[in-house]
C-alpha cells in the first residue's frame, strides 16, 4: 500500500517538474514571477482535449502542437508586452501578468464554459502489474514523456549556442551584452521556451485530471512550492521539487485526507522559507 | 501661490461636501440604494487595507483575502458560539487577523516581494481549507448562519466608521516618520536599511495593520450577511477586486483607493449580474493598461496634470 502511494507519487511528480521546470527557467533568466504560468497549462490542457474530441488526435501526438503553438504565443507575449516592463520594480511584473491571467482565464470561460473535461483515450485503462503494484501504462508514459522534456530543455541549455546565450544572460546581462547577446531576444526566447514547455506538462496532464479553465490556479501555486524547495532558477532542484511534492500530496491524500493538502503544502512552504530560503540545495536565488 | 491656496481651499470644501453626503446618505435612502453604498464602503475599506501594505511597503499581496475570511469567521463564531456581542466579536477578529499577518509575514517579508506575493496566494488557499476542515465550529462546507439583524442604516454607518479609520490611518502612513520608513523601503529596501531603518519590523507593522483593517471589514461583513462560507469568504476573487482597486486609483495615496473602488464598484454593479466574464477581461485589460501607462493610478495621473498647470509648491513659492 505504501509503496503503492509513492510510486502514484512519482509518476505524478514528473509532470509537475517539467511544469515547475518552466516557472524556474522563466524566473532565472528574466528575474520575473510569472502568473500566467497556470494558465500556460490550462491552454496545453486545452489544445490536448481540442485535438482529441474534435479530430481524434491521439493525445500524445499533440504533444508538438501544443509544444509550437505555445512558443510562439510566449515569444510574442515576451516581446511585445512583458518586456516593456523588465527593468521596472518587481511589482509591475507581478501586476502585469497577473492582468494577462485573469484575461486569458476568463475568455477561457466564455470560450469553454466551466464545465470539466476528460481526455480518455481508449489506453487509458490498460494497467501494467507488477505483483500487488499496479501501473496505469498511461501515468507511466506521462512521466516518462515529461522527463523527455526536461532532459531536452536541460540539453538544449547546455549544448546549443542559443541555450548557452540564455545561461550566460541568467548569469550576468551586461557580460552577455558584451559578448554580442541580445538580451531582449534572449528573454523572449526564454519565455518562449518555459511556455512551451509548460503547455507539455499540461497536455500530459490532461490525461490523467480534469481540463477546466480555472485549472491553471492550483498548478501555479503547485509550481511556487517546487521551485521554493528546489530553489528558484535551479533546474535539477526542480526536478526534485516535482517528485517531492507528487509523493508529498499522494501521501497525505491517502493517509490524512485529501482536504488537507492546502494547509501541508503551506506548512512546508512556511517552514522551507524559514529553515532553507534557497531550497533544500541552497542554490537557489534569494536576493 | 495663490491659485494653488485656492486649489487647497477647494479640496478642503470638496471634501467636506463629501463627508457631510456620506453623513446624511441613509435619510436619503433605502433599501437598494443604500446597500449598494455599503458595499462600495466596503471596497472603500478593503482596497485601502491592501494600500496600507502594497501602497506604502511595494509588497504585493495576492492573499490578502484571508484576513478579510478569518475577521469574518471569528466574529461568526464568537457571537454564535460564545454569544459576544458584535463590537467585542468584531475587534477579536480583527486582532486575531493582525496577529496571524505577522506570524506570516516573519518568514515571507525577509525574502523578496515576489516569494511573499505567492506565499500569501498559498496562505488563502490554507485558510480557506482550514475553515472548512475544521466543521465543528464553523460549521465548514454548509456554511455559518450569525443573529440576524437588519437594521441596515446600523451597518452603513459601521462600514463607513470603519472606512474613516482606514483613511485616518492611510493618512497617517503619509505623514509620520512610520510612513517615510515604509516609503524609503518601497523605493529601496537596501539604502533604508542602511540609513538606520529596521525595515523587517516595519514592513511586518505595517501588514499587521493592514491585515486588523481587513479582518475588521470582515467582522462588519459577515453580521451584515448574516451568512458565510468558506468560498464566499475566502474567494480569490476579493482579492482581484482589492488590488485592481487600489492600483487603478492610485496605490500609495489617500485618494486612491476610494476613487478605484468607487469606480470599479460602479462598473461592478453594472456588469457583474449579467456579463461576469466580460467583467473581469475588463478588470484584466485595466490593470494590464495601469501598469504600462498609467502605473500611479488616476491620482498620479491627475496630479501630475495639476503640477504641470500650476507648477509644483516649492518652485512657485
Amino acid at each position: 500500500m505504501l509503496l503503492q502511494v509513492l510510486l502514484n507519487g512519482i509518476l505524478i511528480g514528473g509532470i509537475y517538474a517539467s511544469f515547475a521546470v518552466g516557472f524556474s527557467l522563466i524566473f532565472g533568466v528574466l528575474r520575473i514571477v510569472n502568473i500566467v504560468h497556470g494558465e500556460f497549462i490550462m491552454l496545453g490542457a486545452f489544445i490536448t482535449y481540442w485535438l482529441y474530441s474534435i479530430f481524434g488526435i491521439d493525445p500524445f501526438l499533440s504533444l508538438p502542437v501544443s509544444f509550437i503553438l505555445l512558443f510562439a504565443g510566449g515569444y510574442l507575449l515576451q516581446r511585445f508586452v512583458i518586456n516593456r516592463i523588465i527593468e521596472a520594480p518587481e511589482i509591475m511584473s507581478l501586476l502585469l501578468t497577473f492582468g494577462l491571467s485573469l484575461i486569458i482565464v476568463n475568455i477561457a470561460l466564455i470560450v469553454w464554459k466551466g464545465d470539466y473535461r476528460l481526455v480518455n483515450p481508449e489506453y487509458a485503462g490498460a494497467n501494467l502489474e507488477l505483483g500487488t503494484l499496479i501501473i496505469p501504462y498511461i501515468r507511466l508514459a506521462t512521466c516518462v514523456f515529461a522527463l523527455l522534456a526536461v532532459g531536452g530543455l536541460q540539453f538544449f541549455l547546455q549544448h546549443t549556442n542559443t541555450g548557452r546565450a540564455i545561461k550566460a544572460t541568467s548569469q550576468s546581462k551586461d557580460g552577455a551584452r558584451l559578448q554580442g547577446v541580445n538580451p531582449a531576444r534572449i528573454y523572449a526566447i526564454t519565455f518562449a521556451l518555459g511556455a512551451a514547455i509548460t503547455a507539455i506538462a499540461g497536455s500530459l496532464l490532461s490525461m490523467s485530471f480534469s481540463v477546466f479553465p480555472a485549472m491553471g490556479g492550483d498548478y501555479l501555486l503547485f509550481s511556487f512550492f517546487i521551485v521554493v524547495v528546489g530553489g528558484m532558477g535551479d533546474l535539477p532542484g526542480a526536478l526534485v521539487g516535482g517528485f517531492i511534492l507528487g509523493i508529498l500530496q499522494s501521501l497525505v491524500t491517502n493517509f490524512i485526507g485529501a482536504g488537507l493538502n492546502y494547509i501541508v503544502i503551506f506548512l512546508v512552504l512556511y517552514i522551507m522559507l524559514i529553515t532553507r530560503p534557497a531550497g533544500i540545495f541552497g542554490r537557489g536565488l534569494i536576493e | 501661490m495663490n491659485r494653488k491656496s485656492g486649489i487647497v481651499v477647494s479640496w478642503w470644501a470638496l471634501a467636506l461636501f463629501l463627508v457631510i453626503v456620506a453623513l446624511l446618505a441613509p435619510v436619503f435612502m433605502s433599501g437598494y440604494a443604500l446597500r449598494f453604498c455599503t458595499f462600495v464602503l466596503m471596497w472603500i475599506g478593503l482596497a485601502g487595507s491592501l494600500n496600507l501594505l502594497t501602497g506604502y511597503t511595494g509588497y504585493l499581496d495576492f492573499g490578502h483575502v484571508a484576513f478579510f475570511g478569518t475577521g469574518s469567521y471569528v466574529t461568526g463564531v464568537l457571537m454564535l458560539k460564545v454569544g459576544l456581542p458584535f463590537f467585542p466579536a468584531m475587534f477579536t477578529g480583527a486582532v486575531v487577523a493582525a496577529l496571524i499577518a505577522y506570524l506570516v509575514g516573519i518568514p515571507t517579508m525577509r525574502l523578496k516581494g515576489a516569494y511573499f506575493a505567492i506565499a500569501m496566494l498559498a496562505f488563502a488557499e490554507a485558510m480557506k481549507h482550514v475553515v472548512l476542515e475544521l466543521d465543528g465550529i464553523t460549521g465548514g462546507g454548509n456554511g455559518l448562519s450569525l443573529p440576524i439583524y437588519t437594521n441596515y442604516t446600523f451597518f452603513y454607518y459601521t462600514m463607513l466608521a470603519a472606512v474613516a479609520f482606514t483613511i485616518a490611518i492611510t493618512y497617517w502612513f503619509g505623514r509620520s516618520k512610520f510612513g517615510y520608513a515604509l516609503k524609503a523601503i518601497r523605493e529601496d529596501e537596501l539604502a533604508a536599511d542602511v540609513s538606520g531603518v529596521n525595515t523587517f519590523s516595519c514592513k511586518l507593522i505595517a501588514f499587521a495593520i493592514s491585515a486588523f483593517v481587513a479582518g475588521m471589514i470582515g467582522g462588519i461583513y459577515a453580521y451584515w450577511m448574516t451568512f458565510l462560507t468558506p468560498d464566499d469568504s475566502f474567494n480569490v476573487l476579493l482579492t482581484v477586486r482589492m488590488i485592481i482597486m487600489a492600483f487603478l486609483g492610485g496605490a500609495g495615496t489617500v485618494l486612491g483607493p476610494i476613487i478605484g473602488a468607487t469606480f470599479l464598484a460602479s462598473i461592478e454593479e453594472i456588469l457583474w449580474a449579467s456579463f461576469a466574464y466580460t467583467y473581469l477581461i475588463i478588470v484584466g485589460i485595466i490593470v494590464v493598461i495601469v501598469v504600462l501607462y498609467i502605473p500611479r493610478g488616476i491620482v498620479g495621473l491627475i496630479s501630475e496634470k495639476l503640477i504641470k498647470r500650476y507648477g509644483k509648491g516649492r518652485k512657485s513659492a
